[in-house]
């Protein structure tokens, strides 16, 4: 029997069969499942999708590698929860292609850092952060606010992360642009559309405090300001971790 | 037939255990036949011995 | 290295280069304002260049007929080459990150230059081009003498080196010029992402070549190491990067996962990752190199067979450890602490494998630095195996998750382990290559060793401390029941932690530099041999001695 198993193993196909065989099961058994998960997540009814200047904004964050030193991830340990607020759920990042979960926290967590802030407060700090927190090791970003935002391909954002399963409509594709446009200039006639589309919890407003068209700062601080403020579902669950 | 959470979770738990204990099983018997043993020494020599190229 | 293609392969070699530059100049062409036509230049240049190069030794003699008497060592040598000057760049880079930490103005004020930018470099720059370049040479080296057989092939082992690191190229560009899909070490988008299946498939499919033509009728096992590094690495590479592009002429693109699923299946990657790529492969190094330089087999060659298949199997299990006390369902979290737990067994056994070879060859330890390397190696790998182990449990990763005790146990593992079972194989390939009898100077292995050792202790110490007071002051409350600490108040505590860890690190960039240096003045020598000899291959000695 095993001179039989001596003739397999001359063959280095079979090693490679075996090889698969043994390593695919760990990550097949693990992540299959998690595929269904839908059926075991608590459901978010009032999930506010992100806007096309906050997705911009994302994009920007996931360019400049802020996920290194940030996480977006609140433990469920009594001590994060004090310090950055509700512990993070299955289903408020379920929209996030990718996710961002992080590892480190060179910098602290952001998951919920939408509001803490002032837009201004944001617009200084990024551009130089240590004018704010003088110890602060984060890089300044002073070219954020002097380039201007890439919004004329929106609607193909949006078209792909549709087809990834992520609910945008046909009207907000089709208004992705101006929507990015109306979103940083709160009294032009392109602003009406992203409270109609995204809901009166969007914020409209000139984040980096430049009229015209929408800086890379505006999108990002759009971005930053959205943080953990897409659902209440955290908040009404009214924690203890 | 609906494949949900419970059922895959259930089939992770019970079918990897018996994969895991039947996998170690087959390579300890592989190991330890007695005779592998000439052909592993065997092996774990021949990469000593030099030659200048490779064989004909 | 042309001189060994026929005229033949050398055409098909401008060929092949040629649609390459096509490529190159249709994404430059159609990518317009966007990040990706950079690229598009980038690949045609990359291509132009090395057809220039080809056509140069086009004209040069056809090499002998029968090639299969001879191992095919140039792809070996050129790995060996680019390994190193990967090293030296992306070491040079992470030492610089680890100053911004100490003090952030240390940078110009280009986007390229900040440090979110920077970091991946170093990650992709260490991990897959210092190291992966290194696995292809030597498991290149070692698949030929462990099967008594040439390369099944003369331009494909060229291709994997020259595709492998012009994705490296592309991947490293990319981040200074803001093209990141924020997976970590994923970074690379979806064009890079399928370049590198096309080279992996190639690396495969030769490697499996050379063993199915083998004289001896036992595959060794380092081999199976190295099997199980491409063909895994493969696998995990691609199911993560599964990815919707916004159109065939843009960068962007958007991961096919989302949320939790995505957090699972980058993990599972990023920790398989470490496990094949990291591990196996090296460990293939290990199992040829080690008891070759000590002249005596391997301890238990049983052992290293259980210990094989024992990490392929419970390393798959591992990757949910990543994502304790998170919105993860808790039995992955549980069932990923489990396996990583039962892990440290084969772990172990490969570490004591190595180090009961040794036993019994203590004075060529302290004798040859050479061997060194790979001794401390091999404790390197059995102490960070075990804190990884340690790490993985519920409790401890509470306190050490997020924090920089996670970037010291990863560089206990990449210097203590990886970067010293390279060199060790390094020392040992090059007078081998080269036709030396050592390396030019012994003593710069020695000062290089000692270099190496001490950069990699002072980092870990230093990122140990930072990590624990770092964890610890987060979860400090005073009496009154409130957090003692501020965010800014650990980060202030960290400080002097950051400027050891810069200090340690810049000892290991010199000591590789140093290491260059005896590369290539082993490399003169031989040069300078052949001229003497009268500036042809040196006859085989050995083949008349024979019999």
């Amino acid at each position: 029997m095993f001179g039989l198993h001596y003739k397999l193993e001359r063959k280095a196909i079979t090693l490679v069969l075996a090889i698969i065989g043994v390593a695919s099961i760990g990550g097949i058994v693990e992540i299959a499942p998690l595929f269904t998960i839908d059926q075991t997540v608590e459901e978010a009814p009032d999930m506010r999708l992100l806007t096309p200047l906050e997705l911009t904004g994302r994009n920007i964050y996931i360019r400049e590698g802020c996920n290194a030193c940030h996480s977006q991830m609140i433990r469920t340990l009594r001590d994060e929860v004090e310090r950055y607020g509700p512990y993070s759920r299955a289903a408020e990042s379920q929209y996030d292609h990718p996710m961002l979960w992080g590892s480190k926290r060179t910098g602290p967590d952001l998951a919920r850092v939408g509001g803490k802030y002032s837009d201004a407060w944001h617009a200084a700090h990024l551009a130089n952060p240590r004018d704010l927190v003088p110890q602060s090791v984060m890089p300044a970003y002073p070219w954020l606010g002097r380039r201007q935002a890439r919004i004329d391909d929106l609607g193909r954002h949006l078209r792909a992360l549709q087809a990834l399963g992520v609910p945008y409509t046909e009207a907000m594709i089709e208004h992705a642009e101006a929507d990015a446009y109306g979103q940083a200039a709160p009294n032009s006639e392109r602003g009406w559309g992203v409270a109609e589309r995204y809901g009166e919890a969007a914020n409209v407003r000139d984040f980096d405090g430049q009229p015209g068209a929408p800086t890379e700062m505006d999108a990002l601080i759009a971005y930053l300001q959205m943080l953990g403020r897409q659902t209440a579902i955290a908040e009404a669950a009214g924690d203890a971790p | 037939m609906t494949v949900d959470h419970n059922t895959l979770v259930y089939a992770a738990k019970t079918v990897g255990l018996f994969y895991l204990l039947a996998m170690s099983l087959a390579v300890l018997i592989y190991v330890f036949w007695p005779r592998n043993k000439q052909r592993f020494d065997a092996a774990a020599r021949a990469i000593l011995d030099d030659e200048d190229g490779p064989w004909r | 290295m042309l001189s060994e293609l026929t005229s033949g392969q050398r055409q098909a070699a401008l060929i092949f280069l040629a649609l390459v530059a096509c490529v190159g100049l249709f994404v430059a062409g159609f990518g317009g304002a966007d990040p990706i036509a950079a690229h598009g230049w980038l690949v045609l240049g990359v291509a132009l260049i090395s057809a220039f190069a080809v056509l140069t030794r086009f004209h040069d003699p056809e090499p002998v007929a029968d090639r299969s008497g001879s191992y095919y060592d140039a792809p070996v040598k050129a790995g060996i080459i680019l390994a190193m000057v990967w090293a030296v760049l992306a070491m040079f880079v992470g030492d610089w990150v680890a100053w911004l930490l100490v003090d952030p103005e240390l940078t110009f004020s280009e986007p390229w230059a900040s440090f979110g930018r920077l970091r991946p470099v170093h990650t992709t720059g260490v991990i897959f081009g210092f190291g992966g370049n290194a696995l292809i040479a030597t498991s290149f080296y070692v698949v030929q003498r462990t099967c008594r057989v040439r390369l099944a092939g003369h331009l494909s082992p060229l291709f994997v080196l020259w595709g492998y690191n012009l994705f490296c190229l592309l991947a490293v560009t990319g981040y200074l010029w803001g093209i990141n899909q924020s997976k970590e070490y994923a970074e690379p988008e979806w064009y890079a992402d399928l370049w590198l299946v096309i080279v992996w498939v190639a690396y495969f499919v030769l490697y499996l070549r050379t063993l199915a033509r083998r004289k001896e009728p036992h595959i060794y096992v380092a081999n199976w190491y190295y099997l199980a590094f491409i063909l895994v690495v493969a696998v995990l590479h691609i199911v993560n990067g599964l990815a919707l592009p916004l159109s065939w002429a843009q960068a962007k693109s958007y991961s096919l996962f989302s949320g939790v699923q995505d957090a699972m299946t980058q993990w599972w990657y990023g920790h398989n990752a470490v496990a094949f790529f990291l591990t196996a492969g090296f460990l293939g190094m290990l199992y040829y190199y080690l008891p070759k330089r000590a002249e005596r087999p391997i301890y238990s060659y049983r052992l290293s067979i259980i210990s094989f298949w024992g990490i392929t199997f419970f390393y798959m299990w591992a990757g949910s450890h990543h994502l304790h006390y998170t919105a993860l369902p808790q039995w992955v979290q549980t069932l990923g602490m489990t396996f990583s737990v039962m892990l440290l067994v084969p772990s172990w056994a490969s570490a004591g494998n190595a180090l009961m070879t040794l036993n019994g060859a203590w004075h060529k330890v302290r004798d040859d630095a050479t061997l060194r390397f790979m001794f401390v190696a091999a404790v390197f790998y059995g102490l960070s195996t075990f804190e990884g182990s340690f790490m993985a449990i519920r409790p401890v990763n509470a306190l050490s998750h997020y924090t920089d005790w996670t970037v010291g146990h990863v560089h206990a593992g990449a210097l203590g382990w990886v970067a010293m079972i390279t060199f060790g194989a390094i020392y040992a390939s090059v007078p081998w290559l080269w036709k030396q009898k050592t390396m030019w100077s012994p003593r710069l292995v020695e000062v290089h060793f000692w270099l190496a050792l001490a950069g990699t202790l002072i980092y870990v110490f230093a990122m140990w401390n930072s990590g624990i007071i770092q964890g610890l002051m987060w979860r400090t409350y005073n009496e009154s029941g409130t957090l003692a600490y501020s965010f800014v108040d650990s980060l202030e505590a960290m400080h002097p932690y950051y400027i050891a860890r810069a200090v340690g690190g810049l000892f290991f960039l010199v000591g590789t530099l140093v290491g260059c240096y005896n590369i290539w003045m082993t490399i003169r020598a031989s040069r300078a041999a052949a001229v003497l000899e009268g500036d042809h291959p040196a006859p085989r000695p050995a083949l008349e001695t024979g019999s």
